[in-house]
């Protein structure tokens, strides 16, 4: 048999593992970036970091390239977030009782699974502006070549595009899955008492997938704030700095162009401040905690 | 009549949703197995006829020279991706597992812990990509395979924990107290009783942080800088930003990044999609 006290250390030896991966590689580094960012630490120029106070901060404002970097990001989260969410319900309350749904199901799969460099690429060569399929399908319509790599807005429109294509299974996925798991009666009950289709969708279905859908908004939220991979792909943050994202600027700032490490750890604090912000200002208004678990 | 209508509305709509969704997937699979002639043109060809595999073991001359996809070239890429995808996903797997079932018997940390774990999903991994940079570079494991999987298990952990900590929790009590009442400390409890029971969400788990690593772009892009221990994202990465672009080799590399996540997609599917939805619904 075994003592209290190892009935108390079990548990306590088996979270370990956990808590030192985290105390060592992210609160260590958290620490680490707050210290940082209040320091001038050039890696290019050597030397050590000198402490400057809050001037990193206060360059950010004067940055215009760290200000439209926002500016796209936020663009992102308001055009990017919302249309995959609307074509997701659509889609999820569109594909019901299809033959072959499932085989719709597997394949919409794809575009999220796929590593987001490979999506890149694809989305890439679509866009080419003399021979990509973009403007073939879009010359049947009689529009003509969009540059899509070239041009500031359509550059834009072109991430908002593939992230749209990228991430819309995700909630796509999520909601029918939550459809799924609505109880049939439900619905029965409905067409006794003379609900049409329509009426039972919005009045029972949409309803009770609330939960869902604020958790995944969540964390479409969350995600295209941190969005990296499909830009550098897609369009390297051009042209120009039109498509650069805040963590696209991060990167530029601290390990490619400049290596500022200050700078780009006062920045990153201030991206990684905005997501915590933001995501609880939503839990808190969505009233989701007790869909997360945090009864 | 009215019936009819709705059925080809229907079906045209469903052919339009795959299509906007399989089409680059499409494009990029096709182009592998185009020849360069035939990758760029006007109007571009959607069904190919003409078809090689030159893209996968390398171009025979021609203008772009040594940018091929050559088995000898890729081999090291998929090594380092595959080496650091499985040690991340069973470690990772390892440790979730090991805390969720601490927090789901014994409520260990209460639910501000449970936040804490979850809130690491916050992070953006450039954030964490700057000081792990540092870090490794004084510990002189940077382009090490230790570098990306150190690195990995931070950004698979916190999700993996969640999911199997769901999973945890539909496991009814009564399962650890008779295997305990048998004798067993908790902990064997745990390995021979809990762990077969939950053996698709742990399968799930360790598929879903194989993926993320296999698929994992800025921090190989930041912490490698050779083939010693870069990853396939990488390899695909390089090629992009040169002027002329091999598109048929990029675009075979691609395949070869893209197949085993579809595979583990589509087998994995019904614990993936409970994965994703955090076990609240059940698939």
């Amino acid at each position: 048999m075994y003592t209290r006290l190892t009935a108390k250390a079990v548990p306590f030896f088996m979270v370990l593992p956990l808590i030192l991966l985290f105390l060592s590689l992210a609160m260590f580094p958290f620490g680490y970036m707050i210290y940082i960012s209040f320091h001038d630490y050039n890696l290019a120029e050597g030397g050590s970091p000198t402490f400057i106070g809050v001037q990193n901060y206060l360059a950010m404002f004067r940055d215009n390239v760290a200000l439209s970097s926002i500016r796209f990001t936020l663009l992102l989260v308001c055009t990017a977030v919302p249309i995959e969410l609307g074509l997701g319900i659509a889609i999820a309350l569109f594909i019901r009782g299809i033959t072959g749904e499932k085989v719709i199901r597997s394949s919409l799969l794809l575009p999220m699974m796929i590593p987001s460099v490979v999506a890149g690429i694809a989305w890439k060569m679509l866009y080419n502006y003399e021979y990509g399929p973009m403007n073939y399908f879009l010359s049947f319509f009689g529009i003509p070549r969009i540059s899509w790599l070239g041009n500031y807005t359509f550059a834009q429109i072109g991430i908002i595009l593939a992230d749209v294509w990228q991430w819309t299974p995700f909630i796509f996925l999520i909601l029918y899955a939550g459809l799924q798991s609505i109880p049939r009666e439900l619905a029965e009950a409905a067409k006794v008492d003379g609900a049409s289709e329509f009426e039972i969708t919005r009045f029972i279905e949409l309803p009770l997938l609330g939960p869902l859908i604020g958790v995944s908004l969540i964390i479409r939220i969350i995600d295209v704030l941190k969005v990296f991979d499909i830009i550098y792909m897609v369009t390297w943050g051009g042209p120009g700095s039109a498509t650069h994202s805040l963590s696209y600027y991060i990167y530029k700032v601290g390990v490619s162009f400049g290596w500022d490490i200050g700078y780009a750890a006062a920045i990153s604090l201030v991206l990684l401040g905005s997501i915590v912000a933001l995501t609880t200002f939503l839990i808190r208004m969505l009233r989701l905690k007790k869909s997360l678990g945090f009864e | 009549m009215r019936q009819t209508i709705k059925k080809v509305v229907k079906y045209t709509g469903v052919a339009v949703i795959a299509f906007f969704f399989l089409f680059p997937v499409y494009w990029l699979v096709i182009t592998a197995f185009k020849y360069p002639e035939e990758w760029f043109q006007w109007p571009p060809i959607i069904i190919p006829i003409n078809l090689t595999l030159d893209n996968f073991f390398g171009l025979k001359g021609g203008v772009y020279g040594h940018l091929t996809t050559s088995v000898a070239n890729i081999t090291p890429y998929l090594i380092n991706s595959t080496v650091v995808g499985v040690v991340t996903a069973l470690v990772s797997t390892a440790i979730a597992a090991s805390a969720a079932y601490a927090i789901s018997r014994y409520k260990i940390g209460g639910m501000r812990f449970v936040s804490w774990i979850i809130s690491i999903r916050m992070l953006p991994p450039i954030a964490a990509a700057l000081p792990l940079y540092i870090i490794f570079m004084r510990l002189h494991l940077l382009n090490t395979w230790w570098a990306l999987i150190l690195s990995y298990l931070l950004l698979t952990t916190p999700l993996s924990c969640w999911i199997l900590l769901t999973f945890f929790n539909e496991i009814p009590r009564e399962m650890d107290e008779v295997a305990q009442v048998d004798g067993c400390s908790p902990f064997k409890a745990f390995v021979y009783v809990i762990l077969p029971l939950s053996a698709p969400g742990l399968a799930a788990v360790a598929t879903l942080s194989f993926i993320a690593c296999w698929g994992e772009f800025l921090l190989a892009l930041i912490l490698t800088s050779n083939q010693q221990a870069q990853t396939l994202p990488i390899f695909l990465g390089r090629y992009i930003t040169g002027w002329r672009i091999a598109w048929g080799p990029l675009s075979a590399a691609g395949i070869i990044n893209m197949v085993p996540v579809i595979i583990f997609s589509l087998i994995m599917q019904r614990y993936l999609i409970r994965g994703l939805t955090f076990g609240a619904v059940k698939g």
